[in-house]
């Protein structure tokens, strides 16, 4: 008995590794995909980079100018050598110079990312802190008043659009309850607001999941067996939760990336100095090697952590790996 | 018990969170300091460059004169005199005045500043002064001496503008120049910039060495706001204390109105300052035809867009250049809103309306598309008021809303019917405009592509820019303000003014002659 689950584990060891290897061989190909993406992204997009970076520092796009522009930015060589050059720097961690003020984007990421990277912890603190115990309760009070109301609020908060939240909640809490700054980092409790707005849309999308997930693990038989036993009923709706839980972790995982790429609309209304406002006036002034860089990191964002999602789902459901 | 428990933390929570809130009024008050809310963050605010917004750039640096409503005024020149042939300025410098670093300003400083910009030519070709600038002498310790290669007129003006001619500590350069970046922002101006949080704010310190009247203000703080919705909701908290811009970028119009009728903030608006028009390309298949610009002339009710869509805070635009901006006061016939008479040229031009209520021509719909820039919602407003005066006459009218730099491709490539167009303002118009024309890189220099006597106009403006005589020079501007009046190429809306809108204990609000200056200099909180 004892030798046949040794079998059984080396077994499920076995598939994991294989699986693991499996994935992270295919990220290379993937980012390798990705990278040329964004490449041509910027390629195939109107208007000459040489003359946006002749204009945006308001210098006259002569053809003459034009071309030595061309010549400076390498933009003369056949597309395929730009992309290997390209590509052959930014694995080096050179991303080239932004063209409106000629500063490494390297460093504009790192400089605003703290920022953008404090905001999503934030708000990711509000969503696991407000929807877990607000899921749960509307699990347990299922079709009482609250979990009607919070059915309605769900319902509002995923309908509304992120900007018109963010002014609604600068309106109330900060004009006219006086209780944050309207805008900016410089205050201690200025995270706030914004980390609220990223995080509003989760929260209602993590109480659904975690009421649902839970009412459903309500009708399972080991529930009813648990019933049968005569077990306190907190103890039952304590099992019900972990079992509620393994999707809700998963989701949890992409929302992480997604928390990071999304702040750009609340970065602009919050005044907040993170990558979502580098990269919104990178777009204004198509600054090419901003916006390259931008989709780059965040595409790289994406695969990493589907991969971590992925491999911890597997360790939690065998079946995964075996399947895959 | 528990539920009490978390019922006070949750308080005790607000009330850290209402303590730890930012700068309150009485603060501001207390420290003297004023703060001023910016869509945009100051950059790189070296002054020879464009990287930096300009209101930035003249708190901290100064030109040789100043350019104000009573004509050119005395800067770090205290004086200056012009030869008869009007080739060259010989400027006596400001004795005693300092850079903030310390270096003195004198004939060499203004020599290296002046060449350091002239050294960079191609970034300054909107500006026809770098192109005439021969060389400069020192003269003495404190004379500096310009020589041009020909008597260009507007030298003084543009020698007054916010950027490029503005003097940096020559300790500021690198390698000897400025147009690669400087070390440093030492000027002579009012203020000084003491520290600045990229895309966060900018504090500029009262300069206490300042050789004219001491700013009032300790310190200013710039805090950077995209936003603009934002702005109008710090404005309320009471956070900020001034906004001020033009056309829209701050605040657009029926915010401004609406502040204005809350009562409880001051609102200022600027005597006009720039011209507001749509540019018609006279170089494509149907508006190349000018009684058809003519027509476009009538068929808009400029009174509605001035009243309607602007709240009456603009007035109706009869000419291109207000006759209030130099040599522009010109008599022209006013083309006021007419539909009868812009469909009888239609009729004439050719275009007959269909049953379907458009006009045709061999066939051919009249279809035109006017181009705005997509983040200007007053620009978007406008062109959907066009667009219904259009109709009316039969004209189908496309309107598209562009990004910014998509706007200005269209712009430099001449692919455009109408397009949105606004003057330089004050005090570029009319010399700094009109030499933009002849740049193809602008949109009025591919509009006017179409017009028969283009290469004419073009000669005409450079040889007014250099006419040293003034009656001359004015005949010469009745003459291509005649002209472009006459080919219809533009379709003048109104005249655009800067706004203001402010806390009312902050006093000593007013304009620059340049819509991109914001005097802080002389604003105070009443005690």
């Amino acid at each position: 008995m004892g030798f046949g689950r040794n079998c059984d584990d080396m077994q499920r060891g076995a598939f994991m590794r294989n699986y693991m290897i499996k994935r992270i061989l295919w990220i290379l190909p993937m980012l390798v995909g990705i990278s040329f993406f964004a490449f041509v992204l910027i390629t195939l997009s109107p208007g000459d980079p040489a003359e946006v970076a002749l204009r945006v520092n308001e210098i006259v796009p002569t053809p003459e100018a034009i071309a030595l522009m061309r010549e400076q930015l390498g933009l003369d060589k056949p597309f395929f050598t730009r992309y290997v050059e390209w590509l052959l720097a930014v694995v080096q961690g050179d991303f080239g110079n932004s063209y409106v003020n000629n500063k490494s984007v390297f460093q504009e990421f790192i400089m605003a990312l703290p920022a953008t990277l404090y905001l999503s912890a934030v708000a990711l603190i509000f969503i696991i802190f407000i929807s877990v115990p607000i899921g749960v309760l509307c699990a347990v009070y299922e079709g009482s008043m609250g979990d009607i109301f919070v059915r309605v609020f769900i319902f509002l908060a995923t309908a509304m659009p992120g900007f018109w939240v963010g002014l609604l909640l600068i309106w109330l809490f900060s004009v006219q309850l006086g209780l944050f700054p309207t805008s900016g980092m410089q205050a201690a409790n200025s995270v706030v607001l914004p980390a609220f707005t990223l995080a509003l849309t989760y929260i209602a999308t993590y109480i659904r999941l975690i009421r649902n997930n839970m009412i459903e693990n309500k009708q399972e038989n080991y529930v009813t067996y648990a019933k049968a036993r005569g077990l306190k009923e907190s103890i039952i709706y304590r099992h019900i939760f972990k079992n509620s839980l393994n999707e809700v972790l998963t989701a949890l995982g992409m929302s992480i990336p997604k928390l990071i790429a999304g702040s750009v609309i609340v970065e602009n209304i919050f005044a907040w100095p993170g990558v979502g406002r580098l990269c919104v006036s990178a777009i204004f002034n198509r600054d090419f090697p901003i916006i390259q860089a931008y989709v780059l990191m965040m595409a790289v964002l994406f695969v990493i952590c589907n991969l971590i999602v992925d491999i911890l789902s597997a360790s939690l459901d065998p079946r995964i790996s075996q399947d895959g | 018990m528990k539920i009490r428990s978390v019922v006070f933390c949750v308080i005790l929570l607000c009330l850290t969170f209402a303590v730890c809130g930012c700068g309150s009024e009485n603060d501001r008050l207390s420290k003297n300091e004023l703060v001023y809310a910016s869509t945009k963050d100051i950059r790189d605010i070296n002054p020879h460059l464009y990287g930096g917004e300009m209101a930035a750039q003249a708190m901290v640096f100064e030109p040789l004169v100043y350019d104000t409503k009573d004509g050119i005024k005395p800067g770090l020149a205290e004086s200056w005199g012009v030869s008869a042939d009007g080739l060259s300025y010989t400027f006596h410098i400001r004795q005693g005045v300092k850079f903030t670093d310390g270096e003195d300003v004198n004939a060499e400083a203004i020599k290296l500043n002046i060449d350091a910009v002239c050294k960079n030519k191609e970034r300054h070709a909107w500006l026809d002064m770098v192109n005439q600038i021969d060389h400069g002498e020192v003269m003495d310790a404190y004379t500096y001496r310009l020589v041009l290669k020909k008597p260009y007129y507007p030298t003084l003006k543009e020698l007054a503008l916010s950027r490029p001619f503005r003097m940096i500590s020559p300790k500021c350069f690198k390698d000897g120049d400025t147009k690669n970046g400087v070390n440093g922002y030492a000027g002579t101006g009012p203020y000084i910039l003491t520290e600045h949080k990229d895309k966060q704010y900018a504090i500029f310190t009262k300069n206490k060495d300042y050789w004219g009247d001491q700013a009032k203000f300790e310190t200013i703080k710039w805090q950077v706001m995209p936003d603009p919705q934002t702005i109008l909701l710090a404005l309320k908290k009471g956070e900020i204390d001034l906004l001020f811009g033009a056309d829209g970028d701050m605040v657009d119009l029926d915010s401004f109105t609406a502040l204005q009728k809350e009562g409880k903030y001051a609102a200022m608006l600027s005597e006009p300052v720039a011209s507001r028009a749509i540019l018609i390309n006279a170089h494509r298949p149907i508006t190349s035809d000018r009684q058809v610009r003519e027509a476009f002339q009538y068929v808009v009710n400029k009174e509605g867009i001035a009243n309607g869509v602007l709240n009456g805070t603009e007035t109706v635009a009869d000419t291109l250049l207000s006759p209030t901006v130099p040599y522009c006061n010109v008599p022209l016939k006013a083309r006021n809103y007419d539909l009868d008479k812009a469909k009888q040229l239609l009729n004439v031009a050719g275009w007959s309306m269909n049953e379907d209520g458009y006009r045709y021509k061999n066939g051919k719909k009249m279809v035109v598309t006017l181009y705005f820039n997509s983040n200007n919602a007053q620009e978007r407003t406008i062109s959907e008021y066009i667009q219904s005066d259009m109709k009316a006459a039969g004209v189908e009218l496309k309107i598209i809303g562009e990004e910014k730099q998509a706007f200005l491709d269209r712009q430099k490539n001449g692919d455009f019917d109408l397009q949105y167009s606004l003057s330089w303002g004050t005090p570029y118009d009319p010399q700094s405009y009109l030499s933009s024309w002849r740049i193809p890189a602008h949109g009025d220099y591919q509009a006017q592509l179409g017009l028969e006597k283009k290469k004419w106009l073009d000669d005409e403006i450079g040889l007014t820019l250099v006419e040293p005589d003034k009656d001359k020079r004015q005949l010469r501007y009745n003459e291509i303000l005649t002209y472009i009046h006459h080919e219809c190429v533009y379709l003048p809306l109104t005249y655009s003014r800067t706004k203001a809108v402010y806390m009312p204990k902050l006093k000593g609000v007013g304009f620059n002659l340049s819509q991109y200056e914001i005097p802080f200099e002389k604003m105070y909180f009443e005690k």
